[in-house]
């Protein structure tokens, strides 16, 4: 029977207003030229120095800002029910959310400091439906916050009877803890500083611009020249430079990985993995391991030189592509990922090796190399050689010759580090080019399969395999065709034979 | 009584041997006209550029003349028409106790199976062409893909709705335990 504080109506706490703060920044982020359109427009419409135009357009983006948030706090309500979370949303375009708790697989919740000091939490509900039908409850009391995980713990049938699940104590088994030294690791090693660098290419070549416009009608060339500074030491400079940006880019990025994992811990909750981490916000991810749909362990070139790991354990996606939801363990060491493994794919994988070096992966066939070079090098040399010549000159063509190699390089460096192990209950399938990506999964959870064969495969009688998981597609490439068909039939059979859920 | 017989890799059964069922013989004429369709407007295309831009000017004696646009209809004349004759009979499905199978491609001959106790819904479409021929589209959905997984296209009306009603029946028989 529902008690009268479950049929009101809740507001949160105002600090609520902080979360919602974040998202306005968030959305602006995403958003930049439509956020400062107006915003420009209006300061170059307004009067005043520039001081005084900057101080007041900073004045309204604040004040538009903090208002929007408070008044989204306003008007967001919530109620707990026997069976679900509702919760009303929206100040213009009203939501109702209804969110069963039979559908939440996970509770995770954030906290940061002004939240931390008052004891709150922003809990974010993870359900198997699409994002859109996702909710969070902002600036909540970790009390709430623990009933509503010991509510999800409760309705998950894991022990033999109710009585016995609600008094048994809880089984909360530490697994893996990472120090100071694993954020540089992290850090160092992380992606974004790639992405960066990326982006920081055009920008540099503005700058480049600039600086040479600058140069040109200053005095500091005629410096340069006194100082009779070679081209040499010119080039030392924009080293240097880049080096120190490099540097910059290589501190933010630790400081990142301090700030999202600092003292991370990541236990094991009965059928729940657990991660807590973050130095400022403190971040508490869960995943139901019976929702893990693939296993990636990855190793890309600094963490090949760390000798570490990062492992994600993925989940189904919305639909959209890369939009699986992930629970990311940042960092491992070779020794620890088999039991990490085991701990996620549990019991029902047992030959599973995820060790990129490992003797059990078998090599795909050869002749990928072929495909790749004919299909990457040859022919665009042959499209491409024709027009190039007429356009520029026989010598034009000779440009086209290194391409080739390299291509065969690429594909040679690719076809090494392709690599699958068939097992009786799953695959693990390897591939590269500077690092490792090895994903492993169950057949049981394949969601169709695929055989496909081009007119060169069939003469040689080869085959590509896909497997559509529901947190993405997997492919493994040239492999014998009376091996893909037998993997097909048995996935298939594990599939249709299975009586446990994929999800 | 629990059991557990040991099941042999060679007594699985396998998708080889399964009979194929092709698509209906009204296809190939709907793909035909959709192709005659295609000309027939890419030659309405071609006769309008050159109306537009096929322009004698006398006086400084320049003649425009895009009488080569119509190497375009031309060549595509032949691959229009001749591809639904090889692509289609390449394409073919086989219904099992437990799966659905689909297989298509000239170049790339692809085998596709999808498990009916993983489908999350069907769906049968059809556009005026095929209703004309009296064709429909079934589309089988599984968890995480971004559109249809397996669209079988091809397929009479009466074929498409007996496999709807047959698939749905299956999807609902498939019970899981969490």
């Amino acid at each position: 029977m529902s008690s009268p504080e479950q049929k009101q109506w809740r507001r949160t706490s105002p600090l609520a207003a902080i979360f919602y703060l974040g998202r306005i920044f968030e959305a602006i982020a995403k958003n930049a030229v439509q956020t400062f359109a107006p915003l420009a427009a209006f300061l170059v419409a307004s009067g005043g120095s520039l001081a005084t135009r900057i101080f007041l357009g900073l004045g309204v983006f604040f004040t538009i800002t903090i208002i929007s948030s408070v008044v989204r706090y306003w008007f967001f309500r919530y109620r707990i029910t026997d069976d679900s979370v509702l919760i009303r949303d929206g100040v213009f375009n009203k939501t109702q959310l209804d969110i069963k708790f039979d559908r939440i697989q996970a509770i995770n919740t954030q906290q940061n400091v002004v939240y931390r000091y008052f004891d709150l939490v922003t809990v974010k509900f993870d359900t198997a439906g699409s994002a859109k039908q996702e909710g969070h409850l902002p600036a909540v009391h970790t009390k709430l916050a623990e009933s509503l995980k010991e509510r999800i713990r409760r309705d998950r049938p894991v022990a033999d009877n109710d009585e016995s699940a609600d008094e048994a104590p809880l089984n909360v088994r530490p697994i893996l803890s990472l120090g100071r030294k694993d954020m540089v690791r992290i850090g160092l090693s992380s992606n974004r500083a790639l992405i960066f660098l990326v982006l920081l290419g055009p920008l540099a070549e503005q700058l480049d611009n600039r600086v040479g416009e600058a140069i040109a009608g200053t005095r500091i060339e005629t410096w340069l020249e006194a100082s009779q500074m070679s081209l040499l030491a010119g080039l030392g400079l924009a080293l240097a430079a880049l080096a120190a940006c490099l540097l910059l880019l290589m501190l933010a990025s630790v400081i990142g990985a301090f700030l999202r994992y600092h003292n991370f811990q990541l236990v094991a909750d009965e059928d729940v993995l657990r991660s807590t981490g973050g130095l400022l916000t403190r971040h508490e991810h869960s995943i139901n391991l019976a929702k893990v749909q693939t296993l990636e362990a990855r190793q890309n070139l600094m963490l090949r030189l760390f000798d570490r790991f990062r492992v994600s354990a993925k989940q189904a996606s919305s639909g959209k592509p890369g939009r699986s939801k992930t629970f990311i363990i940042p960092l491992c060491t070779p020794d620890q990922l088999p039991a990490l493994d085991k701990e996620i794919l549990r019991d029902e994988f047992p030959d599973i090796d995820m060790q990129p070096k490992s003797a059990v992966f078998n090599a795909i066939s050869p002749r990928y190399i072929r495909s790749r070079v004919l299909l990457g090098g040859i022919l665009p040399v042959l499209i491409l050689a024709g027009p190039l010549i007429a356009l520029a000159g026989p010598p034009a063509g000779l440009l086209l010759i290194p391409w080739i190699p390299l291509v065969l390089l690429i594909a040679w460096i690719l076809y090494k580090k392709r690599g699958y192990h068939i097992c009786t209950e799953g695959a693990v399938l390897r591939r590269g080019f500077l690092g490792y990506r090895i994903n492993a999964f169950l057949y049981r959870k394949v969601q169709r399969i695929s055989i496909t064969q081009t007119l060169l495969q069939e003469r040689k009688n080869l085959a590509t395999v896909r497997f559509f998981m529901a947190s993405g597609t997997l492919k493994l490439p040239y492999v014998p065709h009376d091996l893909a068909k037998q993997l097909r039939d048995h996935v298939l059979y594990k599939v249709e034979s299975s009586q446990l859920a994929w999800h | 009584m629990f059991e557990n017989a040991e099941i042999q890799p060679e007594s699985l059964p396998t998708v080889e041997s399964v009979e194929w069922q092709l698509m209906d013989a009204k296809f190939i004429r709907r793909k035909l006209t959709e192709s005659a369709i295609a000309l027939f407007f890419l030659m309405v295309g071609t006769g309008g550029l050159q109306a537009i831009f096929n322009v004698t000017l006398p006086d400084e004696n320049v003649n425009i003349s895009l009488g080569w646009l119509w190497l375009v209809p031309l060549a595509l004349c032949v691959p229009l028409f001749a591809w639904p004759l090889i692509s289609v009979p390449k394409k073919a499905y086989a219904v099992r106790d437990r799966d659905i199978i689909y297989k298509s491609g000239v170049f790339w001959r692809t085998v596709t199976a999808i498990p009916f106790n993983r489908i999350q819904h069907v769906e049968k479409s059809s556009t005026p062409l095929d209703r004309r021929f009296r064709i429909a589209t079934l589309q089988l959905f599984t968890a995480g893909g971004t559109g249809g997984d397996l669209k079988i296209h091809g397929l009479s009306t009466k074929t498409a709705e007996k496999l709807r009603f047959f698939i749905l029946e299956k999807i609902g028989s498939s019970v899981e335990q969490s």
